[in-house]
């Protein structure tokens, strides 16, 4: 953990391009190069232009609506959007900053790092493993022991977004990407979220919303403020 | 039994006993009075004993009340209306000693959908805490804590402050400031550290019982009875907003505050204690120098396409970190009606107004008040405590400021606002004391759209309220977004297929139509009037202030504008009539009441 706080230090920042799930924040114009996962698969995810993001959290609902769908007369449709069951979740601060925050599909991904349950013989695959469609982190309910480890490892070195089933502490609150068309994008009343490949940057890391907060209020208002006092 | 679009559920907390209590709705009261405003009207009603109980007493309850939109990501539909016994208000005559209005003031953001998340439908406070106290609200778990060490501390603190003891920013959270705490009757319930339920003491109301705050937390929300029929009216809603119209747009860009100039241009503005209707350095306060100087971001409540609260720097005569505005109302009462053009020390005034959690427009109102008392010669500095309280002077304004939410002195005398003072003073200041009912005026003069003005203020149910409306049919609509839990600002883009009775029809199942809807407007509004009726209040309080039939507008395109009280008349017989009320004591007749099935409040 140490290291990682190294690391973040080290980063440099590009003014205006301030990414992220969960808060990447990029150097460098969109697209330069991208990020790839170990098999060179290139990832797209959700980023965030906090410029624009007002805090309204219609993301979160479009989110939990198309995430936690309802049979009605016999098809699947959108629930009504309770947020509390949200993948991406925005947080406010004091002085004023809305930090949306999903999951990152990070490339080196943690949080499948931290799973302790041995890979599959036949697949490779751990309990928390990456989807080869959309890179997705998924979890297999079946095999996961409810060890927390995955939630530990995003919430120390990541932006916390994973959270363990209040009984069976089973990860949730995983990005899907909405099976390509991520709802949380659509309907940004803001155009403040975009589905996109991700730029890439050694640094390139997810941050914690605070972390995020602190360079935004520094950014927008000049004012210096520890993650302590927020 | 839980009804479609309702958990049905109130939560009860008695300060006095400790008690909670998760108590039914009755599925009649829900219907009648459907949420927020109306259904906190009637909870209201139903608590208190009969007319005449004192606002700061314990009998007083104070209602928090989201509506059937609330927790739903219906675009614009995030207010929580707290309805409660006004502590600003006075009769002309009564034989009740602590006589007043019923009160009520909105606030947006975040914490009514909340409250709904916890899985309830509103949330009534009564009796006293005996030493400072919050109440915590995490789903079905209800806890009345500690908030001693919170007492005295300023809003904008206490909104970082508190996370650090509910250790959870998904907290949402509603407190009172100083003003407050210290009985101050105009203050104010604040929420994010700006957006406030202003109007109407409900913030003195709160700080009697000992209440500094609330904090809620939820994982519910009620269930919806045609549920493709409303994810298909959702759609289309968020389609309509999505089209990003020159309003939409117009919205984003200044909020409330575009209408500081606009309003100037149409002589519509309050300036200098309402003695003028337009301000000649308007353009230094409006959306434009602050888009240049000040504003850095934009915000929206829950799931709104509107993004109006603005936040930002200020720098210049004062260095401020700013939360939100102005808005026309504070960037008025503050600002032009104090002659005020300095935009860093208005943002400085607005600051300091909302970490004392005070009512800028009932403040602004009595600062003018003051100024035109101080010119006139009937005070002197002396009766100011030293103060040269003069037309444009922000270190004043500030000061008195500071002595109001803090008692002292004059601020003793003055926290009560300009019916207060004008008795106080005397020589025929009542003249240019601008209330109705005791509750000050707000940002939008009179004498140019007169008839609107006139009758908006005059029969405002929580005394004068520039949210009101200017007709009955106005004020049943208004009445109804605050019952819905929906934005007034938003109300245009509910039409046709996608109007709040399709919404509300496929969320409770009830079939409702825009005629029926109208009528529950009515029957709330009505209600009102009758909890104001017993009160002792009558025609002759439904009066516009004496200036307006004075003073005449001395420059600008409306020079010369002016009410002419045969005119005022005119319109006030009009108004009763068309609400069906008794044209020589404004009582709506039994008739009316027992139509809209207000045949309890016939005594």
């Amino acid at each position: 953990m140490e290291e990682n706080k190294k690391r973040y230090s080290r980063r440099h920042f590009l003014q205006d391009m301030i990414f992220g799930g969960a808060g990447i924040i990029v150097l460098g114009s969109f697209g330069v190069s991208i990020i790839t996962d170990e098999k060179k698969q290139v990832i797209k995810a959700i980023a965030v232009d906090f410029d624009k993001c007002t805090g309204c959290r219609t993301c979160e609902t479009a989110c939990a609506a198309s995430n936690h769908k309802v049979k009605i007369n016999g098809e699947w449709v959108d629930g009504l959007g309770n947020p509390f069951y949200s993948n991406i979740n925005v947080h406010h601060f004091n002085p004023d900053v809305d930090i949306p925050s999903t999951c990152a599909l990070c490339p080196d991904a943690p949080c499948i790092d931290a799973c302790p349950v041995a890979p599959d013989l036949r697949t490779g695959r751990k309990a928390l493993y990456r989807d080869e469609e959309l890179l997705t982190i998924k979890n297999d309910k079946e095999r996961c022991i409810g060890c927390t480890q995955c939630a530990q490892a995003c919430e120390n070195l990541r932006g916390g977004v994973i959270r363990p089933n209040d009984k069976t502490k089973k990860p949730e609150r995983i990005c899907t990407l909405c099976n390509g068309n991520p709802q949380c994008v659509k309907y940004c009343p803001y155009g403040a979220l975009d589905y996109i490949e991700m730029p890439n940057d050694r640094d390139l890391t997810n941050l914690a919303p605070k972390e995020i907060a602190q360079r935004l209020i520094k950014k927008y208002y000049n004012i210096d403020i520890t993650e302590a006092e927020l | 039994m839980k009804p479609n679009g309702y958990f049905g559920k109130l939560l009860e907390v008695n300060l006095s006993t400790g008690e909670i209590n998760k108590k039914q709705i009755p599925e009649d009261d829900l219907k009648n009075f459907i949420g927020g405003r109306g259904l906190g009207m009637k909870i209201l009603w139903d608590k208190l004993s009969g007319p005449g109980v004192d606002p700061l007493s314990p009998e007083n309850p104070i209602c928090y009340m989201p509506g059937p939109f609330s927790g739903f990501p219906i675009p614009s539909a995030s207010r929580t209306c707290i309805v409660t016994k006004s502590p600003r208000t006075s009769p002309v005559n009564s034989e009740y000693k602590h006589a007043s209005t019923m009160s009520y003031s909105n606030i947006g953001g975040f914490w009514g959908p909340e409250l709904r998340f916890a899985g309830y439908d509103g949330l009534v406070v009564t009796g006293k805490a005996d030493k400072p106290v919050y109440i915590k609200i995490e789903d079905d778990k209800v806890e009345i804590k500690d908030a001693l060490k919170y007492w005295g501390m300023g809003t904008d603190q206490f909104d970082v402050d508190f996370y650090d003891e509910l250790k959870d920013h998904k907290f949402e959270t509603c407190y009172i400031g100083p003003a407050g705490e210290n009985l101050v009757p105009m203050s104010s319930i604040i929420h994010t550290a700006a957006r406030a339920a202003g109007r109407g003491g409900t913030g003195c109301v709160m700080g009697s019982k000992n209440l500094k705050a609330i904090a809620v937390k939820g994982t519910k929300q009620p269930n919806v009875a045609q549920h493709k029929e409303y994810l298909k009216l959702l759609e289309n809603i968020r389609q309509t907003f999505m089209e990003e119209d020159e309003d939409v747009k117009s919205w984003r860009y200044g909020g409330t505050a575009n209408a500081l100039t606009s309003s100037s241009k149409n002589g519509t503005q309050a300036v200098k204690n309402y003695s003028e209707g337009a301000f000649k350095e308007i353009q230094e306060i409006g959306t434009e120098a602050n888009r240049k100087k000040v504003w850095k971001r934009d915000f929206a409540c829950f799931a709104c396409q509107l993004s109006c609260k603005k936040s930002g720097i200020a720098k210049g005569s004062y260095a401020v970190m700013v939360h939100d505005g102005p808005e026309y109302e504070t960037g008025t009462m503050l600002g032009a009606n104090l002659a005020i053009s300095d935009l860093a020390g208005l943002h400085k005034l607005i600051v300091v107004a909302d970490d004392y959690g005070i009512d800028i427009i009932s403040l602004g109102n009595t600062l003018g008040f003051l100024m035109e008392a101080h010119e006139r010669g009937l005070i002197d500095k002396e009766y100011l405590d030293g103060i040269n309280l003069t037309w444009g002077n922000v270190e004043a304004a500030l000061e008195m400021i500071h002595k109001i939410c803090k008692k002292e002195g004059i601020g003793d005398k003055a926290c009560r606002g300009v019916k207060y003072m004008a008795e106080q003073i005397g020589n025929q200041s009542s003249n240019f004391a601008i209330h109705v009912k005791g509750h000050e005026l707000a940002a939008w003069n009179v004498p140019v759209d007169n008839e609107w003005w006139s009758v908006c203020y005059a029969t405002s149910n929580r005394g004068a309220c520039h949210l009101n409306g200017g007709t009955p049919k106005a004020q049943d609509e208004m009445v109804l977004n605050d019952s819905l839990g929906a934005c007034s600002f938003a109300a245009q883009w509910y039409k046709d297929e996608v109007s709040y009775a399709n919404f509300l029809s496929a969320i409770t199942g009830i079939k409702w139509n825009e005629e029926e809807l109208r009528k529950a407007g009515t029957r709330i509004f009505t209600l009102e009037k009758m909890f104001n009726y017993r009160e002792g209040f009558e025609k002759e309080d439904d009066h516009i202030p004496e200036k307006f039939f004075r003073n005449e507008f001395s420059y600008g395109e409306h020079k010369g504008a002016i009410v002419e009280r045969t005119d005022f008349k005119q319109y006030m017989n009009e108004y009763y009539k068309k609400r069906n009320w008794d044209i020589e004591t404004s009582r709506p007749t039994n008739e009316v009441l027992k139509d809209l099935n207000l045949e309890f409040t016939i005594s």
